[in-house]
């Protein structure tokens, strides 16, 4: 059979294809991605959509929760305070119903403790960036206020959900009609009242040591109610160590997915080089190789 | 009984059947690197012989023709070859532009709708809070250009693919003429032999670049020959030409091809004008309808989650995004609010509540495009864009190596060998100089006879 005597052709087809794979293993190596358009792996490119927003969502449910942590832990630390006035004040009406005092000295605990409830409706109105932490949702005014029958609560009882892993919400606040002035255990209610029992002259040591006990009721609810803090500041915790690792699973995927195997692309390279360069060679010897040279210049003339 | 004289002939004739033979030989050489050149030999017979007294005396050689050495069947498959690779050729190079706008990881549609769902996240910290509002409007309107971006750019390409099409149209147009031109010169008496085997590979030159350009089905019975698309519509019919012609189509916006009136858009399969269609009526559509069925999809679910809530003020929620439906929503997609107060993140209307975050957010899950999450729609998007370049290139690299084998195939038979045209050009010159002193030869013998007869 007669063969093709273009040669070249062969040859240029095969550098070409040499060609092809040097370039797809350099700009593989350079990125180091093996899927760096939508067509070099349709299916990994559209997983890898899914994966990137996964990833993207991992470190929005990280910043929450560190913007939710700060709070909780303000709000926490605050009510760490509340609870040691109370306890204050517990121990000023259990001195109080102690029969030995005098109506004046009854008076100085009287005082203490509506100091105490200052400070602790300083506590009830806390504001962390500008809203009220323990208002439930109506946070754009302070939850307390002090009104003609004592101190009011005119937040609401609402509490706010946030996103902190993908499908799962966690409560972000306690509303103060929880903590503070839960029904039947109010604390400004039981404070006020132990300020005006000591006050009064007519109480008896009874009349004192029941109303520290309204005081020791409230404080008991407070006590319990903000255990929520604490919990839910260490459920965040858990949160970002499982966001943290799957951020790490997720940027595994990537790379399994999209990424490119650097020793692959490597000994690719090589080998593109090894045929490009036989073929380049295989042309150079082939150039030379004709009749024509083998015919002597003056053979026509013998 | 022969004559020295008839001898002479012989030699005569055999000088010239062997110069026509080194001539062929030359032009072979000379055209060596023309390509679709078809290499040529000369066919030599026995002169018929001359019968005196009972015995047939040979009379030498004679040129009968020079033949082109070429392989129909091979060139029909190799025309059909060049459609397809046509073909891939031009839907891949589309599809390749169109595939940059569908990117798989942090640009793009898909990352802005993931941006847009986080800012909602981060918003649900602190739902009162102007600057987390802000950058929830920001974002929006950052999904809505990158889908406004990517709309416009996919119409932008249609548009060219569009003026791709009339040019194609426009080569079609000129291949054929100069088709029909060649079928003249070769139909007319003044065609010589020696002409003959160029214009013939000029025309298989010519139908191998319109077979580039659109599906050709070729007719040849040997003495007249037909061009027409795969589907009949005429291309060349001997000396004819027929033009194609383009009109804009008002329904779709872009333009037609016309055959003798016949609107055949839609049945051109191959060569470049097919991948041009494939590409401009087929894929980048499909791709727009995808894209508006989604950004209309969350529009609506958005807008809906929005009007379940109560904005900054206490008053419901208005549309977050203007209405859009149906082809162009994506390149029409805009935010409807500025003011970021009247964004509904609140359930019961109070400025702290994050209630209706939710809902929003949720749209995230739900199927608001052909049953897909906005995120799978997106990534399902990516996949077509890719698979209509990856698949596209598969069938391109199956058409390279395939012409490629045939066009070597080709070679075997028609291309120039110089080592064979060496040994052909020894050949003719051994057989020259050998009649040469034929004639040298009977030259001294007719002198020989010469002088015997006057007598010196």
């Amino acid at each position: 059979m007669r063969i093709s005597p273009y040669i070249t052709q062969i040859e240029l087809n095969a550098m070409s294809t040499a060609d092809q794979s040097e370039q797809t293993a350099l700009l593989q190596m350079t990125t180091g991605k093996r899927v760096n358009v939508d067509s070099d792996d349709p299916s990994a490119a559209a997983r890898e959509v899914a994966i990137a927003s996964q990833s993207g969502d991992c470190d929005q449910f990280l910043r929450s929760i560190s913007s939710i942590s700060s709070e909780l832990q303000t709000a926490d630390s605050a009510l760490n305070s509340a609870v040691t006035a109370l306890q204050r004040a517990i121990t000023l009406g259990t001195e109080g119903a102690n029969g030995t005092l005098s109506q004046q000295d009854r008076a100085a605990l009287a005082s203490e403790v509506q100091s105490i409830s200052q400070q602790v409706m300083s506590v009830a109105n806390l504001s962390y960036n500008g809203k009220y932490v323990f208002a439930g949702t109506a946070d754009s005014q302070p939850p307390y206020v002090a009104a003609a029958g004592g101190i009011v609560y005119q937040g609401n009882g609402s509490v706010n959900q946030v996103e902190i892993e993908t499908g799962q919400t966690i409560a972000v606040n306690q509303p103060g009609s929880e903590l503070f002035s839960a029904a039947g255990a109010s604390v400004f209610q039981a404070l006020s009242d132990l300020a005006s029992t000591l006050q009064s002259s007519s109480s008896t040591t009874d009349d004192i040591a029941n109303a520290t006990n309204e005081v020791s009721a409230a404080y008991n609810q407070l006590n319990s109610a903000r255990t929520f803090y604490g919990s839910t500041l260490d459920q965040l915790n858990d949160s970002q160590t499982f966001l943290n690792s799957e951020q790490l699973q997720l940027t595994q995927q990537t790379s399994n997915l999209v990424g490119v195997d650097m020793n692959q692309a490597a000994t690719n390279l090589a080998n593109a080089e090894t045929a490009r360069n036989a073929a380049l060679q295989a042309a150079a010897s082939v150039g030379s190789l004709s009749l024509f040279n083998y015919l002597s210049t003056n053979s026509g003339t013998s | 009984m022969s004559s020295l004289l008839g001898t002479m002939s012989i030699a005569m004739g055999a000088l010239g059947a062997q110069q026509a033979g080194l001539e062929t030989t030359t032009n072979n050489i000379a055209n060596l690197n023309t390509p679709g050149y078809t290499r040529e030999r000369p066919v030599l017979e026995e002169a018929d012989p001359i019968i005196n007294g009972g015995i047939a005396y040979g009379t030498g050689v004679k040129l009968q023709t020079i033949q082109s050495l070429r392989d129909s069947i091979l060139q029909l498959q190799i025309s059909n070859e060049t459609q397809q690779q046509g073909q891939s050729q031009a839907y891949v190079n589309a599809m390749s532009q169109t595939q940059t706008l569908f990117p798989d990881d942090t640009s793009g549609i898909g990352q802005q709708i993931s941006s847009f769902f986080q800012s909602l996240n981060s918003l649900s910290t602190d739902p009162s809070n102007t600057a987390l509002r802000e950058s929830v409007l920001s974002a929006a309107n950052g999904m809505a250009s990158a889908f406004n971006g990517a709309a416009n750019q996919l119409s932008a390409q249609r548009s060219s693919l569009d003026q791709n099409v009339e040019q194609a149209a426009g080569e079609v147009n000129q291949i054929t003429q100069e088709i029909a031109n060649i079928n003249t010169k070769l139909a007319s008496p003044s065609s010589t032999a020696q002409g003959y085997g160029s214009f013939l590979d000029q025309r298989d030159n010519l139908i191998q670049n319109l077979s580039g350009l659109i599906d050709v089905s070729v007719i040849n019975d040997g003495t007249s020959i037909t061009l027409t698309t795969k589907q009949g519509a005429p291309l060349v019919s001997d000396g004819q030409s027929f033009a194609l012609s383009t009109a804009l189509d008002p329904t779709s916006g872009v333009q037609h091809i016309y055959s003798q009136g016949t609107d055949i858009t839609g049945k051109i399969s191959a060569g470049e004008l097919g991948g041009l269609l494939q590409a401009r009526d087929q894929t980048l559509p499909s791709m727009q309808t995808q894209l508006d069925s989604l950004a209309s999809g969350l529009v609506q679910a958005l807008n809906t989650a929005q009007a379940q809530g109560f904005d900054l003020n206490g008053n419901p929620g208005g549309d977050l995004f203007t209405p859009v439906s149906g082809a162009g929503a994506a390149a029409s997609m805009a935010v409807a609010i500025t003011d970021p107060t009247l964004l509904a993140a609140s359930s019961d209307g109070t400025p702290g509540s994050n209630g209706n975050l939710a809902n929003l957010s949720a749209v995230a899950n739900q199927a608001v495009s052909n049953g897909m999450t906005p995120t799978q729609a997106y990534g399902n998007v990516v996949f077509q864009a890719g698979s209509a370049v990856s698949d596209g290139t598969t069938e391109l690299n199956a058409s390279n190596t395939m012409l490629q084998q045939l066009q070597q195939q080709q070679a075997s038979v028609s291309g120039v060998s110089l080592d064979e045209e060496a040994s052909n050009l020894l050949l003719y010159q051994r057989a020259y100089q050998a009649a040469a002193q034929a004639i040298s030869t009977v030259n001294q013998m007719l002198q020989t006879a010469i002088q015997m007869g006057s007598g010196a």
